[in-house]
């Protein structure tokens, strides 16, 4: 068993070794692949683009600021040129004549009076969507352009504003001066009428008291004076009352004082009695009479109330009293208030009224649209489906054929075809010719699947697919001949033939969108057919432009299968005949 | 018996044909005129004037061992290579690349199996008809017929790939015949066949023949050649070595009967020395192989004894009357089934 095993592993590496086409294939066709993918989507990750430029035209509809802002700029970018034409249609057939113009720029009227005005603008890009590479890379340009231009214009006004502001600034501090002095003023009048009322207050007050003082004093005098004399009369009035009363009194006292010694008599006298009358004391006489009173109109003068009812003579009042004489309250007025800025604080305030503010500009964008009348967004199938379609095509037509032709040397049908007369272009061309067929067949049915299932487009007219798709097949058919003259073994043609498909494919845009390639790959692809047959198929589906524009690259690739179909003829015809 | 030398070759001429009809060729007049073929690759010389006459009707073999040059003097006969020297010439005229009509009146039929495996015989065969010219409708009716001829009439519509090789073989003839060519080229038409197909194909050459075509049968199986040629072209290293009918180029071997003894180890030297009637045409060769010339078959015995005598062990001997197998021997010093030595 481990022998068998030995022995086989031995043998394969020295089939291996025989087969030096596909010994050479394993390292070559992976290298050529990576090569070929390596540079085409070097760009993707960031490789450094060439020192080819790329052509803008510019539509100056605006003719303003920004406008001149955006060509100065874009003069400025070494990448760029900036062709300035008269009108849109005019960048239109700029961007789709030419490789290296993926877009073209319109900066519509009104542009920067929109951005002055405070309104968002927009530059208008009408770009060709199969070169979204260079796309993105001029609208990374432009989007920085346009912030580059928004900024400075609001820098601009922010300036404007911040001189404003400065402005601003300077006024209200005068004014907050201004206020403050004014602040200041009042609080010193206000502690000088302060200070004045209150020496005002303190005066009035010391001569109100003075003046009441005297008043008072003489109104005191007056009513003394008054009373006195009303007392004196009084007094006069009741002392001659009292005189009377006086006199009753005195009666009444003598006989008072006479009644208080009979009393006393009596007293005595009765008690004598009594003490004689001894046991008859009882029998003793009533004592003695007393004097008489006092009549009673002496008593009623007595009791007569005194009349103290006098008529109070008028209190003179002084004239004084009635009012403060001329002069006798003196007030000192509070000084004059000080000269407030109250002018210069109006001047101010007047010139506080807003200004005229200035506008903030609006944004300036950018705004993507077909160049062609196309959608913008473009559906990738667009892309996948006629380029793969290609790339299976060469496949099928470079193996088909040259394995084909192969196949029948080795059979030695083509030399019994030969033998039978007839030309051996003939018997190539009619097998190309089915093949082309067959090619032609394959893409249409890959149209109509990738048009029902992933719904690609057609564009205006889906016969004129017809065009390239017969060009490319009968160009790849051509050069499967060439295939086969280069690649005399099936060993070889498997290998060689893919590599060369894929390599034709990758190269032409089949794969990705030609302007993922650098430069030189580009100008390499113009000797391609699959370069010419993505064009015309971008054209009709991707770019909708109109039938004709397939002409011209669908002839371009019949050209170069015509050239193929020389070169392998002449080299089958060497070969094989 | 000293080895037979190389007979001059001038003399092979055309003969009369047996039987048929041509168009455009006088009977007795060559269809196929080759003179002084010669054909290099490189620096290799692979053919070296070689030269063939062929009439309408008649089967002329071209016999010589694997690698002698019969397939390039075949191409060079159906104009598929020219030649560096020398001219052919078909019906008076020299064909070229350009010359249609004259091209659509050979048939070819390569060694290999030139056929389209996937299609069915009767598709190959209509599709080769009408290259040759006919018409669709009767390229079906020839194919048919040619189909009935070589025994695949049941089998027409079967892919190629699915029939056996001797089917094949007998289909790849039948693609060479349904035009009904004037000039038959067949590069070794029964190799690899069984013998049933290969006498069928053997019978359906001469019935074309019969039918007028001049046909070239190169093969290196002599038996074919000595059972349906008239003449025949002995090919060796490229090398014309002798030409002329059956007959006469068996009569080019001595026309004495000849053994073949195979030893166990080389033959002692001079083991037979002393023997009577016997003369060894060929050089004792790798595996012991030695060829004698008997003037008698009585001498097998004696020789056999002689052998026994000298020690030497014969694990095999063969002895058959005089063919062109003798003939190439007698004439190239080694057998029509050996290898051609490196150096050719």
């Amino acid at each position: 068993m481990l022998r068998t095993i030995a022995l086989t592993f031995l043998n394969e590496f020295r089939l291996l070794v025989q087969d030096r086409v596909g010994l050479f294939m394993l390292l070559l066709a992976p290298l050529v692949i990576i090569a070929v993918a390596g540079f085409s989507l070097g760009n993707l990750y960031g490789a450094r683009m060439t020192a080819h430029t790329y052509t803008l035209p510019l539509v100056d509809d605006d003719h303003g600021a920004v406008a001149r802002a955006i060509a100065a700029a874009l003069a400025d970018e070494s990448a760029v040129t900036v062709v300035r034409v008269a009108n849109l249609d005019r960048a239109r057939v700029i961007v789709s004549d030419r490789d290296r113009a993926p877009l073209a720029i319109v900066i519509p009227a009104g542009t920067t009076a929109d951005l002055a005005a405070g309104r968002d603008a927009h530059i208008l890009l009408y770009v060709d969507p199969i070169k979204r590479l260079e796309i993105s890379a001029i609208e990374f340009r432009i989007a920085d352009l346009c912030r580059r231009v928004t900024a400075g214009a609001q820098a601009e006004v922010r300036a404007r504003l911040a001189d404003g502001s400065a402005d601003l600034r300077a006024r209200l501090s005068r004014i907050s001066a201004d206020l403050e002095a004014l602040h200041s003023g009042i609080a010193d009048y206000q502690r000088q009428l302060t200070n004045a009322r209150s020496s005002a207050e303190g005066q009035l007050q010391t001569q109100i008291r003075r003046q009441m003082r005297s008043t008072i004093d003489a109104l005191r005098a007056q009513t003394q004076a008054a009373v006195q004399r009303s007392v004196e009369q009084a007094r006069a009035t009741i002392t001659s009352q009292l005189a009377a009363r006086r006199d009753a009194i005195s009666a009444v006292t003598i006989y008072l004082v006479a009644l208080q010694a009979s009393e006393r008599d009596f007293d005595r006298w009765f008690t004598a009695l009594k003490a004689a009358a001894g046991s008859h004391a009882g029998a003793i006489p009533p004592p003695p009479a007393f004097p008489p009173p006092p009549t009673p109109a002496a008593l009623a003068e007595l009791a007569k109330p005194i009349d103290l009812a006098f008529t109070a003579p008028p209190i003179p009042i002084p004239a004084a009293s009635n009012a403060v004489p001329a002069g006798a309250i003196t007030i000192k007025l509070p000084p004059p208030p000080p000269a407030l800025p109250v002018p210069q604080l109006r001047a101010d305030l007047e010139a506080l009224a807003p200004p005229a503010l200035p506008v903030i500009p609006g944004t300036l964008g950018w705004t993507e649209r077909p160049v062609s009348g196309a959608n913008a967004n473009v559906n990738s199938f667009d892309q996948y489906v006629p380029g793969f379609g290609i790339t299976f095509l060469l496949i099928g037509m470079l193996l088909g054929i040259s394995l084909g032709l192969i196949d029948e040397r080795d059979w030695g049908t083509l030399a019994r075809l030969r033998v039978s007369g007839a030309p051996l272009s003939g018997t190539l061309i009619g097998k190309l010719l089915a093949r082309f067929v067959v090619g032609l067949l394959q893409m249409v049915v890959l149209f109509a699947i990738g048009y029902a299932l992933f719904g690609v487009s057609l564009g205006r007219s889906p016969a004129m697919l017809l065009m390239p798709a017969a060009a490319i097949s009968f160009a790849a058919a051509a050069f499967g001949l060439i295939i086969a003259c280069v690649a005399r073994t099936h060993d070889s043609v498997m290998p060689f033939g893919t590599v060369v498909a894929m390599t034709m494919s990758a190269i032409g845009g089949c794969w990705w969108p030609l302007d993922f390639e650098p430069w030189w790959m580009r100008d390499f692809a113009q000797f391609l057919p699959t370069t010419w047959t993505m064009l015309a198929f971008n054209n009709l589906m991707i770019r909708d432009l109109p039938p004709i524009s397939a002409l011209w690259p669908s002839l371009a690739t019949i050209t170069l299968g015509i050239v193929f179909l020389a070169v392998g003829l002449f080299g089958a015809s060497r070969l094989y005949d | 018996m000293p080895p037979l030398s190389a007979p001059a070759l001038d003399c092979f001429s055309p003969s009369p044909p047996r039987s048929g009809k041509l168009v455009s060729v006088p009977t007795g007049v060559a269809l196929l005129e080759a003179t002084g073929l010669r054909k290099s690759y490189g620096s290799h010389l692979v053919l070296d004037g070689v030269s063939l006459a062929v009439s309408a009707g008649e089967i002329v073999g071209l016999l010589g061992p694997n690698g002698a040059g019969k397939t390039t003097t075949l191409s060079l006969l159906a104009t598929l290579i020219e030649p560096d020297s020398g001219t052919v010439r078909i019906a008076g005229a020299i064909p070229s690349r350009r010359h249609r009509a004259l091209r659509r009146r050979l048939g070819f039929v390569p060694q290999a199996i030139a056929l389209y495996p996937s299609l069915s015989g009767f598709r190959n065969l209509e599709l080769f008809a009408r290259l040759h010219g006919i018409s669709r409708l009767k390229a079906r009716s020839e194919s048919m017929r040619v189909l009935e001829e070589v025994g695949l009439a049941e089998r027409a519509h079967d892919p190629v790939a699915v029939l056996s090789g001797g089917m094949q073989r007998r289909l790849n003839l039948a693609c060479g015949l349904v035009h009904r060519p004037d000039l038959l080229l067949l590069d070794e038409p029964t190799v690899g066949v069984d013998p049933q197909s290969r006498e069928q194909i053997l019978q359906t050459v001469r019935r074309a023949a019969e039918a007028g075509a001049a046909v070239v049968f190169s093969t290196h199986y002599m038996e074919e050649v000595e059972r349906i040629c008239g003449r025949a072209l002995l090919i060796d290293r490229g090398k014309a070595v002798a030409a002329g009918t059956i007959a006469e180029l068996i009569a080019l071997g001595g026309g004495l009967p000849l053994m073949e003894l195979t030893f166990q180890d080389p033959a002692p030297p001079a083991w037979c020395d002393g023997l009577a009637g016997i003369t060894q045409v060929a050089a004792p060769r790798n595996h012991g192989k030695i060829a004698l010339q008997l003037e008698s078959f009585a001498l097998v015995s004696s020789i056999l004894e002689r052998a026994r005598a000298a020690g030497a062990h014969v694990l095999e001997f063969h002895v058959h009357s005089p063919n062109l197998s003798d003939a190439f021997i007698a004439l190239t010093g080694h057998a029509l089934r050996d290898p051609i030595a490196s150096s050719h």
